[in-house]
């Protein structure tokens, strides 16, 4: 499954990043987003606004359509 | 004299430091990307140059706030590094330092934020993680000054050591490539020829230019190929895993790690003003009470205050002074009625300038300032940009100048021309004088209103032109959004002072200078004219070239020479506007000013004047700012023309569409 299909508040592994934009992808695994790290979807904002998520301790914001190419377990 | 570099990720405090080390106060803020040109200080009491780098993640850049990091790296000759690493992060951070140990200059790595990393339950030890990454670790908390001391004598001695060896074994494959590479390179580069082949098999894109300048990058290329075929996966990634694994042991053997705490004071705020449905409404409210406490409930009895003192005390005692010393009545009219009038006009505003610093200032060292980005973002992206952008433009409403510099945060090139085009629009602290003075004389009752108004058209002005460019002359490229949200923090009393202090000095270092001699200028010209000296306000030479103007504003509302005047002076500065109305109109104080107003405009043609000055030109400062940021000559001309254009259709149908309305 993919990242938009977890619950707010709910924890995933992150298992696929290679579908994602290429500097998308290089910004966030450089801020420590990267496969076999634990995420949590911490909010998510409206009208499909971006999603708030929480990986290593840091929050970080990414939009939808990105998160919607993050494979999770 | 010897250089030490300011490296680190986004956001762990390297200006904090800096300021700290050289006793200077450069621009702090607790977001990512404060700081996007470099800066040289000198530590304190000694001889040693600190540079303060933007924050970067790696060294590849993938925006041109990180570029100048690796450029400098490149091209800049230094003796030592100076690694700022967040103790709350360490994994994320350990990667940067492992492509500076590998640069193979001498290392000190400062352990910032252990206060934080100890509230968050993660406790490092410093002596092990010293010995495992071989370099001095010394731990600071850069925002208090505590182990700034430790530091200075670590690095004092540090710059005598030879350089540090530090070695990561990245394989077989990849060690043959490395060493096949450096065989290739030319011994007269000066820097590391392991890092030069890891940052090229990293493709590092910025490092592949630089070699191609000196080398044949062919056999180079082909190295890559053949080593990317053997290990059967993308390189960058396989680097980055390897540099993961050491870090990720190291950090295993060094720190230990409290199994998580209950919810922290970041995420009970975070549930509140980024909640789904509350986060707009409560920015707006933020917002709203920013512009109450300076137009309104503190910021104009402040400023009427100030402007009593300079009519009253300080006109009568110049004047006394100016008599007992015998001054001519010209250097008495020229004091009198061109400097307090010009100077002191603008002077008054202080206090209002001051308080809205204050905020934006409040805003940026809290952490707010990514979370608007996030609120906005969805906004942002329905005209072609992104959240991030939204913090060059409240950037922009305290001055336009560091707004267009921070645009260089934003990643994509397109993005980063669109924001920069419509900053001009947000409206700066300089215009305000011109709406105190305006709303004060025709909109006393509702005067925090108007102006908010008149920011919000600056804004849906700016967004119609991103939506009109981004869908004609810059399609074609996506749109990027990613940003960290930094835990928010309580702006320390004196880094909040310090910061507004910075900003708003600026303002009164103006008034000192430019529309000091702007007023002098401007006197000047109203107290000569085609027919000699000393002639009538109507017969000199300022009416003359506003009056060439007066036509052409005419459909405005505000068809006068003296308009026309004050408008082009605006150009320099915008406060230069009100300046100039002070000295044209011969008023020794707002009050007297505002009293001649009513003679020359109405409510209708007050709104569309404003108007005008909102978004006519953008002031000289930032067209030089724009010319520099964007490079091109093109687009400061558009910049410029389309402010022009715009300004006058905006006030063209506000004003002939009041007056079909009714209005007056």
């Amino acid at each position: 499954m993919f990242l938009t299909d977890l619950q707010q508040g709910k924890k995933a592994v992150i298992t696929n990043l290679g579908m994602m934009n290429e500097v998308v992808k290089q910004r966030l695994i450089h801020m420590g987003l990267q496969e076999g790290e634990e995420i949590c979807l911490k909010c998510v904002m409206p009208f499909g606004g971006p999603l708030m998520v929480e990986v290593c301790g840091q929050c970080i914001c990414l939009r939808r359509k990105d998160a919607a190419c993050i494979g999770v377990k | 004299m010897s250089q030490i570099a300011l490296f680190g990720n986004p956001n762990t405090g390297k200006t904090s430091l800096f300021n700290n080390l050289t006793g200077s106060y450069e621009y702090v803020g607790n977001w990512s990307g404060v700081t996007v040109e470099k800066k040289v200080g000198i530590l304190r009491h000694q001889h040693i140059h600190i540079v303060d780098l933007p924050g970067v993640y790696s060294l590849h850049p993938l925006s041109r706030d990180e570029g100048v990091a690796t450029e400098f790296l490149l091209t800049e000759s230094f003796s030592a590094i100076l690694n700022i690493v967040d103790a709350s992060q360490l994994k994320r951070n350990l990667h940067l330092t492992v492509q500076l140990l590998e640069f193979g200059k001498p290392l000190i790595i400062a352990l910032n934020m252990i206060d934080v990393a100890e509230r968050r339950g993660v406790k490092v030890d410093v002596e092990k993680i010293s010995q495992y990454v071989g370099v001095p670790v010394v731990p600071i908390i850069a925002r208090t000054g505590k182990g700034i001391d430790g530091l200075v004598h670590a690095v004092l001695s540090t710059s005598k050591q030879e350089a540090q060896r530090f070695f990561l074994n990245y394989g077989i494959e990849v060690e043959t490539a490395i060493h096949r590479i450096s065989e290739q390179l030319p011994t007269e580069l000066n820097l590391s020829k392991r890092w030069l082949a890891l940052q090229f098999l990293e493709e590092n894109q910025r490092v592949h230019e630089y070699l191609q300048a000196s080398v044949d990058i062919g056999p180079l290329l082909e190295v890559r190929n053949r080593v990317q075929e053997l290990i059967g996966r993308p390189l960058p990634q396989y680097i980055h895993d390897v540099r993961e694994k050491w870090i990720v042991d190291v950090i295993e053997k060094t720190t230990i790690i409290a199994p998580k705490q209950p919810l922290t004071i970041t995420e009970r705020i975070d549930a509140i003003v980024t909640n789904k449905y509350l986060g707009i409404p409560i920015f707006l409210l933020f917002m709203y009470i920013m512009f109450m406490l300076t137009f309104d409930w503190l910021g104009s009895p402040l400023a009427d205050l100030l402007d009593q003192f300079f009519s009253g005390p300080l006109t009568d005692g110049l004047s006394k002074l100016l008599s007992i010393v015998g001054a001519s009545p010209f250097i008495k009219e020229l004091v009198l009625n061109g400097i307090v009038s010009g100077v002191g006009g603008v002077l008054v505003f202080v206090p209002q300038i001051f308080i809205l610093f204050f905020f934006i200032s409040f805003l940026e060292d809290s952490g707010y300032m990514a979370r608007v980005a996030m609120v906005m973002d969805r906004f942002m992206e329905a005209i072609g940009l992104n959240g991030k952008a939204f913090i060059p433009m409240i950037i922009g409403f305290g001055c336009n100048v560091p707004g267009v510099m921070a645009a260089r945060t934003i990643e994509q090139p397109k993005e980063r021309l669109l924001t920069i085009l419509l900053l001009p629009f947000m409206s700066c602290s300089a215009r305000l004088p011109v709406y105190a003075l305006f709303v004060g004389t025709f909109f006393t009752k509702h005067e925090a209103l108007v102006v908010f108004l008149l920011y919000v058209l600056g804004i849906v002005v700016a967004l119609l032109l991103a939506k009109l460019f981004s869908s004609t002359l810059l399609k074609n490229e996506s749109s990027i959004f990613v940003v960290e949200l930094p835990p928010y923090r309580m702006p320390q009393a004196l880094t909040l002072w310090r910061s507004t202090w910075d900003k708003g000095k600026g303002f009164v270092r103006k008034a000192g200078t430019f529309i000091f001699a702007g007023s002098v200028a401007i006197w000047l010209l109203t107290y000569i004219g085609p027919k000699g000296i000393g002639v009538g306000m109507d017969d000199s030479f300022l009416a003359a070239i506003g009056g060439v103007l007066a036509p052409i504003l005419a459909p405005l509302g505000f068809g006068t020479w003296q308009a026309g005047a004050s408008l082009i002076t605006g150009f320099l500065a915008k406060e230069v506007v009100v300046s100039t109305m002070n000295i044209i109109y011969h008023a020794k104080n707002m009050d007297a000013l505002q009293g001649l107003m009513v003679h020359y405009f109405t409510p209708l043609s007050a709104i569309s004047f404003m108007t005008f000055v909102l978004l006519y030109i953008p002031c000289l400062a930032t067209v030089a700012t724009i010319h520099k940021e964007t490079n091109s000559r093109k687009w400061t001309f558009i910049s410029i023309s389309c402010a022009l254009c715009i300004a006058y259709l905006v006030s063209f149908s506000i004003y002939e569409g009041g007056k079909l309305l009714g209005f007056s």
